[in-house]
Parts: C-alpha cells; structure tokens; sequence
C-alpha cells in the first residue's frame, strides 16, 4: 500500500470509528444480558432457509432440525417435533459456522514467549481469557470455530488450542473436545527479530539458515531425550521383572520442553509453521520429511503460490489472507490471486484472520478469491469451513451442514459472499449465541432506559 | 576517605543514640490489667455481658463474670466497651521496607537478566524487610490489627512470609513466626524468561518439578548412595521442597478469577497445600470450582474490578457500577457457598481503608459473625497459629480490641488495642483545622543538626501540596522517603522513620519558616535536638 493510500484508509477507518463508537458502546453494553438470556432448547428448526452445506449439494427453501446440538435432519417441509423451538428463516441464506485456522485472540499475557528461543513448553490454554470481548465480537461475523495460538517470535513457540466460541461460559467450556492440540512454528523475520527486538540481550538466531537450525538442534534433544526415557522404562520394566531385586532404576529428569518437542516427533502435537518465502518453506518441509514428522500447515505462506506441487506432495496446507501483503520485506512477493491459484493447484487453503477486526468478515475475505482468483462459490465458502476444519483436524464435527454434525451455523439475510450480506443470526451447538434482532431491540430498550433515567437526573 | 567516613558515621550513631528511649520502663510496669464490665465477644461461645479479662505476661489469664481481679491489676474501665479478639491481617505487605533499586527503563538493557528481573526471588524473606517502627504500626492498632503475616509480593515465586505481633519493642519480640506460607504471583518477567503470562505457567510446572526430582534424589541417595549420581546443592530448591514436597502452604496471589481457576488447576496438579489470594474480587465468579477444589480462601476488600473483567471493557460507567453493586458482594457470595476465608488487606494496604472495605462488605450481605471470625478464627486457623491467636480464652495470646460500639458500624470507635498484653491508646483523630499556608517549602534544604558534638548536615527535598507536605530526607546513609507532613502558618511538620542499625528509628520534625532559612527541633523517642535551615538555591 502507498503512503496515499494508507493515509486515506487510515482517515476512512477514523471516521468509520467516530460513527461506531456511539453504536458499539451500547452494542458492549448488551453483552451481558444477551449471553444471560440466550436460550438452549433441545430441539430447534430451521425452517424456509436458502442452505448451502458446503458439500456441493445446496438447498434452497429447506428445513434444517437440530437436536440436542447435533444436525438430526435436512430437507423440505420437516415437522416440527413437540416442544421444537420454531424460526421461520424466510429465504435467508445459512451456511456451516465459519471456522477460523489463525488467530490470537482470548488470551492473557502476552502471545509471544520471547524468554527463550524455543518455548514448546508454554501453552495458551493455560491463559485463555473467555471474557474478551473480540469472541463476540467474531460471532457478530458468523465464526464459531476458531483456532488461537502462540505467536511467531520463536522458530518453536508454544502450544495451541481450537475453541468453540460459546461466548458467556468459562474459558474449560470453550475448548472443543476431540480437537487435536496444535504447536506454532515460525520461520523467517519474526523469529530472527528483524522489524523488533525484544527485551533482553540479543538472541540468536540472525539469518533464516540459523531459524532451521534451531530447530534441528531441538529435535536432536528431544530424540536423545526420548532415547533416555526409554532405557528408563526398559530397565523398570525388568526390574519389576526381577520382583524388585537389585537397585531401582533412577528416573531422567522431567523436561516439559523435551517432552512437547517429543509429542511433536509422535506426531501428536500438530505443526503450524509461520512462513512467507517460498524457499525456506521448501527447506522445511525437508526436514519435517527427514525426522517423519507432518507439518500440517503453513501460517499466511504468501508465496505458496510458487510452490503448489511440492505443497501437495508433502500434503501441507495453506492458512492464508485474501489482500494482505507487503507489509515487510519478506511479504511482498504474493497477489490476491495467490489464494485462489493454490486452491485451483490442489493445495488445501484456508482464509484466516490473525485479528480480531478481521475474523468477524472473513466471508468478505472468501469472496474476494471468487472476485480476483475466478475461484467457484462453493471453493471460496470451503476456505473459511471445511478446509479450516480439516487443517485444525475437527472435520468430523464441524465445517459442513451434514446430519451428526455440530449444529453450527451462520445465517445471512443475503448470501454470504454477496459484498452487502449481514450476519443475523449464530448457532453453536443448536445454542444461539447471537441474534442480531434481539440484540438490537435490546439495544434499543437499554438506550430508552438510559435516557428515561438520564431525564429522571 | 575512610576515616572520616567512619568518623562521621560514629557521630550520627551518638546523636541518634541520644534519641533512643534509654529504657522502655513504663510499659513494663504493666504486666497486669483487668478490663471490667465489658462485653466479650470471645467467638468460643455466646457474648458474654459485663465481663472481666485478666492478662498477666502477655498471655490471658482469665475471662468470665465474677472473677476476682488481682490486687496489682492496672484497671480498665469497660462499661462503654465491646472486647473482640485482636484482628488478624492474614496477608499483608504495607509493613514490608525493600531497599530502593532503581528501575531501568529501557527495555534492551544487554546482559543476561538478573534473577530478580526474572522474579524468581523464593529466598527473600520478609522477615529481614519488615519494619514495625512505631509509626507505622499504629496505623494498624488505630484500625484493630494485632497481627500480620507479612509477604513479599513482586515476581513470581516472591519470597516467604512473617508473621509479627504489632508490638513496637523489636522485631525479635513481635516476632510470632517466620516463613509459614511461600508466596506465587503469576506475574511474567520483565526481562529473560518468562516474560509471558502462559510462561510464568510452563515456568511454574518445570520447576515444581524439578523440586520433586531434586528431593526425590536427594533422599535416595540419602538411603543408597551406591550406584547414585548424587545432585548438587541447591538452596532454592531447598526453600521450595518444604513448600512443594514438604506441603508448608503456597499462596497464589490471583489477579482475577481466570488466576484462581490457574492457580487451582497448578495446585491440584501438583497436590499443594495451597491457598488463594483473590486480588480482583473474583471468587463468586468459580464458587463451585472452588469448592471443588483443595484451595483455602482468602478475600481482599479493594473491591476494584480487574482489567479483564468485562465490566472494564464495558467503559467506565459500567466499572464503576460493578464496583458499586457487584465486587463489593464477593465475600458474601463465597460465604454463602459456605466457603470459609481470611480477609486480607492486599488491595486496600491502609489498614484504615481494609477496614472500611470489610464494613462494606457487611453492608453488601456479608454477616457480621463471618465477618469477624475471616479476622480472627479463620486467619489463625490458615497460620497453624488457633492455639495462640484468634479467640478469647484463658492461656491465649492477648490481643484484643477494645470497642465504643459495634466495630462494623462506622461509628465505632476503638478505644485501646492490646497486643502481648500491651496497651496502646488509640488517639482520637486531631480534626484541628491548620492554618492557611503562608510559606511554600517545596526546593531543598541544608538542614544543621546541633548536636553535643557539633553540628551535622542533612539535605531536605520538599514537596508542598497545599498544606500536605512529602518529601525526601538524605544523609551521607542514605535515602528516607516521608509523607503525611503538614504545613500550617508558617510552620512545618512531619515524621520519618528511618532505619538505622536495623531499627527503625521515628524522627519527628517541626519547624518555623523565615523566608528561605528555617528553624526548628526533631523529637526522638527520648529527648529533641534543634536545628536550622537554608534553602538551597
């Protein structure tokens, strides 16, 4: 972006805020009471929805039946069960929850360890913070799968976690059950500080080749590390064995580093590796390959366009933006078109926020790859559902309208890639968290109590 | 150089000596007191009306109606007077004096952190940082504290704690106990690692850990010793083991309720005998975890709402609100879970306002029965300390709080407080109206000391705010800070207490102001000295 440029959006966004501010003040001021009032009945039904499940096969005037947070049924005319909630959707356009893969938001403290070069021990379930208030936020956009995690000042960061935003329960609520718990890599400027520098003495690394051998290095620590517990084991086994003759063997000593980076090489914390350059993603592919570990998927990799065949080989994904770039040296080799040329190449790719103000439209980041890439509806809508899903490992239970699946969904009073459409209305579990109707009579009766009482002074 | 230094050194010793007490004679000839026709509340059994307490040597020699009350007893009248036990400050840090450091402020300071910069401080102890001058303890009698356990609160495992008597004759004879609880602050680094609050977790767990390997080698090679690899010593490790193997109870110092369900979470983990702080009011936000849980409570009575609490985000209308109407019913809520606490005075610090702060708190729900035990039962109870402390009964420590009304009703008044069987007067506040300033003593001052020996020199920085006077008292030993001064007229008044061979020593001051010279007399505990002074241009 020129400085022009900027200067004019930052000007558009100022006055943007100056009309918000009044609307989003007493818009928070709802927050609560709506979270209080939300109701969870068990049996709820769709009905007169335009449907796109994602799975190729839309519907238009259709019925969706929820039971008890599962999707028990989809087609037309579904009778009411007794004791059904019924709301009469009128043409609106519902689609899957929409599922975030990169973002940072619910948590406490600080997203970056920089105490250390590799930081797998931290985690940031153990700092979620269920009350900030970017969760309503992204609901206010249809988002009910989000994925948040460490940040990328470190090759190796800490651990991740995937969250339904079930917004007003605890922070234990929110975690979704059977997602696979994720760990945040990063290559490139960030992690070898080359727009920031942290506190402390400087840190090694400085160059990208420094970046990999960092985490070379680990790997080897861990596999020792690994190594030693094993003989431990081995040799407690036979000592139990020998009905305990003989000196009990002494145990290695716990390292909770080692011990992530070990889950890693098990391949049961899940890679999420920041890049841009198409090189050092190759390069670390390569190593991934070399110790049989998957990386899962790489974080904005806008210059993944240049690697799709070797993407695919290695099955990694793409987390990317729609028009983000060349806000550093290192991002300003990509296009709007780079999304949409993975997708047409077989690259798995998911449209991602990392931010809040960006996660509650990223229907709007989906639409763009149809505008600019010529990408098929059902692709883009794919990007911000099902291929999300599948990279955070839940597309079992989310990131389609199928039956067994989590009723969650977003519901649209136009269709969601139209660049006019309107979030009303959205379900976690069959629970309905927002209600942009609702919220805006309850808006309205709280500004009129406000003033009565203001006049009453 | 040195020999003036020491010779100077000597002097300052003499002249301070001279404002010693000699002897603290008068107290001692009260050993025994009667308090007649009171009513005692002795939270053993009901109240009992027109009693009589006896203390002999500190100790309470006996309670009840009838009793015949020793020839030698000093007499206390009571007939106006409600006797509580003496109140107990579970958890406190106003009483804590730490050397001032200075702080750097840029952030990319080179070198390794130090590992005070990191808070990994377990080895600091607050008994060689308390300071129970005079002064400053009365503002706890002035509110019906007899004793505090004093914890060291910044970093992440930020010391061990002290447990005083309020009593003004040395550190050695306040003293009760020393390291009860072991404090941890999830507070993440401000250098090194870990400078993350999810850090300061994965911080937390390997070192636990590492205190459970480092004890269980210890004691194995204690045992075997053949084929063993023994470990090297560790003293931060020894510190930790009698808290984390051990079990000597941990304090996590939690911010909000997202800290306490944390805190439970590490505790459970790691099978602690822990308690928490709840620093941000939070607790009847997680009532059930709590209960659920093995975690002990302690309450505070600041009633602020923490930043990552909604009703911050929600502008500062709703805060205030919140404040108003939801925090201050924390400690009724955790009681009516049937939770029982301590109260503390983190977040208020002056006891007068932790007072208030609990009358709030009755005022909001909170029984007045609950109230009183979270001062005196529950915080002996939480201090290993229910023989001693916290009730009325014969062969207790005696600290009492001696009543005109109900200590919860804000028209109380506390007359006297005993503490060790001591009394102390609770002067009523001097509501005198000052005179209007008619000088502005802010700038620094030469101050001359005469003395016997000679004259000695001190700076004084002043600042004036109106008639409050602060300000900074430097001598060639160091740095004291003072607040609370006064001006009225033409003259000055204010109180230091500064350190000195490690007693606190109260130094009052008064002054008359002539343009730019001064002159006036600084009062010890025993006898004045005059002195003059100029302002520096």
């Amino acid at each position: 972006m020129s400085r022009g440029r900027w200067a004019l959006w930052n000007l558009q966004e100022k006055e943007f805020l100056k009309e918000e501010k009044m609307r989003v003040k007493i818009l928070i001021l709802l927050i609560f009471s709506l979270s209080i009032f939300s109701y969870s009945e068990e049996i709820l039904l769709l009905k007169n929805a335009n449907i796109i499940t994602v799975t190729g096969k839309d519907l238009e005037k259709g019925d969706i039946l929820i039971k008890n947070g599962k999707i028990f049924e989809i087609g037309k005319g579904i009778q009411p069960l007794k004791g059904a909630k019924v709301i009469d959707l009128n043409g609106k356009w519902v689609m899957p929850g929409i599922i975030d893969s990169h973002s940072h938001i619910a948590v406490e403290g600080g997203v970056n360890e920089t105490g250390n070069l590799i930081s797998a021990e931290v985690d940031v379930e153990d700092v979620l913070n269920p009350e900030d208030i970017s969760i309503f936020y992204a609901l206010t956009g249809g988002v009910t799968t989000i994925h948040t995690m460490h940040g990328s000042a470190n090759p190796i960061g800490g651990k991740g976690i995937v969250l339904k935003l079930r917004w007003g329960k605890s922070a234990k609520e929110m975690i979704f059950k059977g997602a696979p718990k994720t760990i945040k890599w990063a290559l490139g400027e960030n992690p070898k500080q080359s727009n920031f520098s942290i506190a402390g003495p400087p840190r090694y690394p400085t160059s990208r080749m420094g970046v990999e051998e960092s985490i070379r290095k680990v790997f080897e620590e861990a596999k020792d590390y690994m190594r030693k517990w094993d003989e431990y084991n081995r040799k407690l086994k036979e000592w139990k064995e020998r009905k305990s003759k003989g000196m009990e063997p002494i145990p290695p000593k716990k390292d909770y580093r080692l011990e992530a980076i070990a889950d890693v090489l098990r391949g049961k914390l899940w890679i999420r590796c920041h890049a841009y350059q198409a090189q050092e993603m190759l390069s670390i592919m390569k190593l991934c390959h070399e110790y049989g570990v998957r990386l899962v998927c790489f974080e904005h990799g806008l210059e993944g366009y240049k690697i799709t065949k070797e993407l695919v080989k290695y099955n990694v994904a793409v987390s990317t933006f729609a028009d983000f770039w060349a806000y550093k040296w290192e991002a300003f080799n990509t296009m709007p078109y780079s999304a949409a040329m993975m997708a047409k190449n077989g690259v798995l790719v998911a449209m991602s926020s990392d931010d809040s103000e960006r996660m509650r439209r990223l229907f709007s980041e989906a639409a763009k790859a149809v505008r600019f890439g010529g990408l098929s509806e059902l692709e883009a809508l794919k990007m911000i559902t099902i291929n999300p899903a599948k990279i955070l490992g839940v597309e079992k239970w989310v990131g389609t309208i199928e039956v067994g699946k989590d009723a969650d969904l977003a519901i649209f009073n136009k269709h969601p890639l139209d660049p006019y459409t309107i979030c009303e209305m959205t379900i976690i579990d069959g629970e309905i968290y927002f209600d942009r109707a609702k919220y805006l009579e309850d808006m309205k009766k709280k500004k009129e109590e406000k003033e009565k009482k203001n006049r009453k002074a | 150089m040195n020999k003036l230094f020491i010779l100077r050194f000597l002097k300052f010793t003499l002249i301070l000596s001279l404002l010693f007490p000699l002897l603290s004679a008068q107290e001692d000839l009260h050993n025994v007191w009667a308090i007649k026709d009171c009513k005692i509340i002795t939270q053993v059994g009901p109240p009992i009306e027109k009693g009589v307490i006896v203390i002999k040597d500190g100790l309470i020699e006996n309670v009840g109606v009838n009793i015949s009350i020793p020839r030698e007893a000093e007499i206390v009248d009571g007939s106006k007077l409600t006797v509580y036990p003496g109140f107990i400050d579970i958890l406190s840090k106003s009483l804590l004096k730490f050397p001032q450091e200075k702080v750097e402020e840029r952030r990319e300071v080179a070198g390794e952190p130090t590992e005070k910069e990191r808070g990994i401080t377990p080895e600091i102890k607050a008994y060689d940082y308390a300071d129970l001058s005079k002064s400053s303890i009365e503002k706890f009698h002035n509110s019906g504290f007899t004793v505090v356990n004093l914890i060291p609160e910044k970093g992440i495992l930020t010391g061990v704690s002290s447990t005083f008597s309020l009593i003004d004759s040395g550190k050695e004879q306040a003293f009760i106990q020393v390291d009860p609880f072991l404090g941890i602050r999830f507070s993440p680094a401000r250098r090194g690692y870990p400078n993350s609050l999810m850090g300061v977790f994965a911080f937390l767990r390997q070192t636990f850990s590492d205190t459970f390997y480092y004890s269980m080698i210890k004691e194995r090679w204690r045992k075997e010793m053949l084929g063993i690899k023994r470990e090297a010593y560790n003293p931060r490790l020894e510190i930790l083991n009698s808290y984390i193997v051990e079990k000597k109870p941990v304090v996590f110092l939690c911010r909000n309720q997202h800290d306490i369900l944390r805190a439970i979470k590490l505790g459970e983990e790691f099978r602690l005998n822990y308690f928490i702080c709840d620093l941000g009011s939070e607790a009847f936000r997680v009532l059930n975890e709590i209960k659920n849980s093995h975690a002990r409570l302690i309450l505070t009575a600041g009633f602020k709402a923490p930043v990552t609490s909604i009703y911050s985000r929600l502008g500062k209308e709703e805060k205030e609100r919140a404040e108003k109407e939801i925090y201050p019913k924390n400690p009724a809520n955790v009681a009516s879970a049937g939770i029982p606490f301590a109260f503390s005075s983190f977040e208020t610090d002056e006891p007068s306002k932790f007072l208030e702060g609990i009358r709030k708190a009755v005022e909001n729900g909170l029984s007045e029965d609950i109230a009183l035990k979270a001062l005196t039962i529950n915080p002996a109870n939480f201090l290993n300390l229910s023989k001693a402390l916290g009730t009325i009964e014969v062969g207790k420590i005696a600290n009492l709080v001696l009543v005109e009304g109900n200590i919860f009703s804000k028209d109380s008044k506390i007359r006297y407080v005993f503490v060790d069987g001591k009394r102390f007067e609770i002067k009523e506040k001097k509501v005198e109206e000052g005179k209007t300033p008619q000088v502005n003593v802010s700038g620094k001052w030469e101050i001359s000391l005469e003395s016997p020996m000679g004259s000695m020199h001190f700076t004084l920085e002043l600042s004036q705010e109106g008639s409050s006077l602060s300000g900074k008292f430097i001598s060639q030993f160091g740095t004291t800070e003072f607040t609370g001064g006064k001006v009225s007229g033409n003259e000055i008044f204010f109180t230091m207490s500064i350190n000195f061979g490690g007693e606190s020593l109260d130094l009052t001051f008064s002054a008359v102001v002539e343009g730019e010279t001064m002159r006036g007399n600084v009062q010890g505990q025993m006898g004045s000295m005059e002195f003059t002074g100029k302002r520096i241009p």
